[in-house]
């Protein structure tokens, strides 16, 4: 089962150099698998940079990070990403997004088109399927980046602030439909963002890191009930966590 | 829909208004009492002279010979600047090998090569293809590698952290998102294949389209030369035409596409 362990992690830019610039400082965290994790702090406390380390994007100066006891050097599909940024192939038809992992892996023309037909559904593009990604909206296309990772079947699904352009409402339905289709499989999900309430209706547990150089600075377990809905969002249970988590990131 | 029309339309007339704005300033300059008619033709000899090289099969035999070492120097030199662009552009040690070579190479014009050519091939149809080749080869593969270079670091992150390999982000995503740079590459080159060909041609020919220039300067053609000029205009145009349907359907999912 994937559980994903960061070991004393510490991480340096540029180290040894004049302009060393520490990022990351012993860091020691466990996101038990199938869970829905959060990491939030300010802009630069380098929760970012710890996902891509996570994806495999690139190596910390010091410590590890380990997914079911094995280290974690390089990329692999068994860590999946969502990035901030649109990251959909816009050479390719929604369809042809949908199965880019697949395919990579050689899996019969059969099996793709299922898979295809399976995940555009699943991410509510059904009927998009030959439209170029030029044709969709940025929450569209934010459907197609999560349906596509979705497709290649990842353990751990890494997602870096990938609702952070998107207008409030979009941003609400994307949260609820995440969360439906994370209930279906629960895949160990590390969701950075720096929007609070947003981590407090998606997670299990919510890691806070403090700013230049990222520490924890406090972890915060979420027991609202599932599945979640957004009158939630107004409940005292979950004001109080807001209140809490705001306090911090405004120290 | 209705305001492309419109602007396409636009388009359109504004274009064949400023050809039409042109032709008939020379007919009226050609009209005109002292207008010396050995240097600057009437329309009537010019038309009167492609119909002359069209009945004597000069026109066919040149502008034959002419499009095929376009063709040919355009094959192999956008091909060649298709592959070493691509490596250059993608792979650094190979980048670090072959760029400094690039780079001395592109200020020199492609012309320069013909003494040398000429001496190791002699005056054959080789050496004419081989100089249009050099000369789409360096202005083609400076995009092709920009192109690579310019791949978004987000596409090759997402390619990756989904399981591609190296050659597999090459393959699947760095070539394609390079593609409106090096068609960009692959039209530059065709406009470069025409100025290299009539220059070859000039000064290395006995047939084709710089040739029959040269043969009317010699002889005092004035028409004929005019009207190779405007033959040489029209092909290179419906080349740039037909390679732009090309781009369109080739850039079909860009948004950028004309």
């Amino acid at each position: 089962m994937p559980e994903i362990k960061v070991d004393n992690l510490t991480h340096t830019f540029g180290k040894g150099g004049p302009d060393a610039l520490t990022v990351l400082d012993n860091i020691d965290l466990t996101f038990e698998s199938g869970s829905f994790n959060s990491i939030i702090g300010t802009s630069g406390c380098g929760k970012s940079t710890l996902l891509k380390m996570m994806a495999g994007l690139f190596e910390p100066s010091d410590g590890e990070m380990t997914l079911d006891g094995n280290i974690i050097q390089g990329t692999d599909r068994r860590r999946g990403m969502v990035f901030q940024q649109d990251a959909v192939f816009p050479w390719m038809t929604v369809a042809k997004n949908i199965s880019y992992g697949p395919r990579l892996r050689g899996v019969p023309k059969s099996e793709q088109a299922e898979i295809e037909a399976k995940w555009t559904e699943m991410v509510g593009l059904k009927g998009f399927e030959n439209r170029w990604p030029r044709e969709l909206s940025g929450g569209m296309r934010k459907r197609v980046d999560i349906g596509r990772v979705y497709a290649n079947d990842p353990d751990v699904l890494l997602m870096d602030e990938p609702f952070g352009a998107l207008d409030a409402q979009t941003k609400e339905r994307m949260q609820s439909d995440l969360l439906e289709t994370w209930g279906q499989s629960k895949k160990t999900v590390v969701f950075v963002t720096h929007d609070i309430e947003e981590a407090i209706f998606l997670s299990d547990k919510i890691v806070v890191l403090s700013s230049r150089p990222g520490r924890v600075h406090h972890i915060e377990e979420v027991n609202l009930p599932r599945p979640r809905t957004n009158d939630m969002r107004l409940t005292d249970e979950f004001l109080e966590i807001k209140r809490r988590l705001w306090a911090m990131l405004d120290h | 829909m209705n305001v492309m029309n419109v602007l396409t339309s636009r388009r359109l007339w504004l274009g064949v208004l400023s050809i039409a704005v042109c032709f008939a300033a020379y007919i009226w300059v050609t009209n005109r009492p002292d207008n010396n008619p050995a240097l600057l033709p009437p329309i009537s000899d010019i038309v009167a002279s492609f119909f002359t090289n069209v009945e004597s099969g000069n026109l066919h035999t040149a502008l034959g010979a002419s499009l095929f070492r376009i063709f040919m120097g355009f094959f192999i030199g956008t091909t060649a600047a298709l592959v070493v662009g691509c490596l250059v552009g993608w792979y650094k040690t190979i980048e670090f090998l072959v760029d400094p070579l690039i780079e001395a190479l592109r200020p020199i014009p492609p012309l320069a090569y013909i003494p040398i050519i000429i001496i190791w091939f002699g005056i054959e149809e080789f050496s004419r293809v081989l100089i249009i080749s050099i000369a789409c080869f360096m202005v083609c593969v400076v995009n092709v590698i920009a192109g690579m270079k310019n791949v978004p670091q987000v596409y090759v992150d997402a390619a990756s952290t989904m399981g591609a390999s190296r050659f597999q982000v090459f393959r699947t995503v760095a070539v394609p998102a390079a593609t409106p740079f090096i068609i960009t590459g692959y039209r530059i080159a065709l406009g470069a294949a025409w100025t290299t060909l009539v220059a070859s041609e000039l000064l290395a020919a006995q047939n084709g389209l710089g040739f029959l220039l040269q043969e009317g300067r010699r002889y005092f053609l004035t028409d004929q030369v005019m009207m190779v000029i405007v033959i040489i205009g029209a092909c290179a145009f419906l080349m740039d035409r037909a390679f732009r349907r090309i781009q369109a359907y080739l850039m079909q999912w860009s948004e950028a596409r004309e």
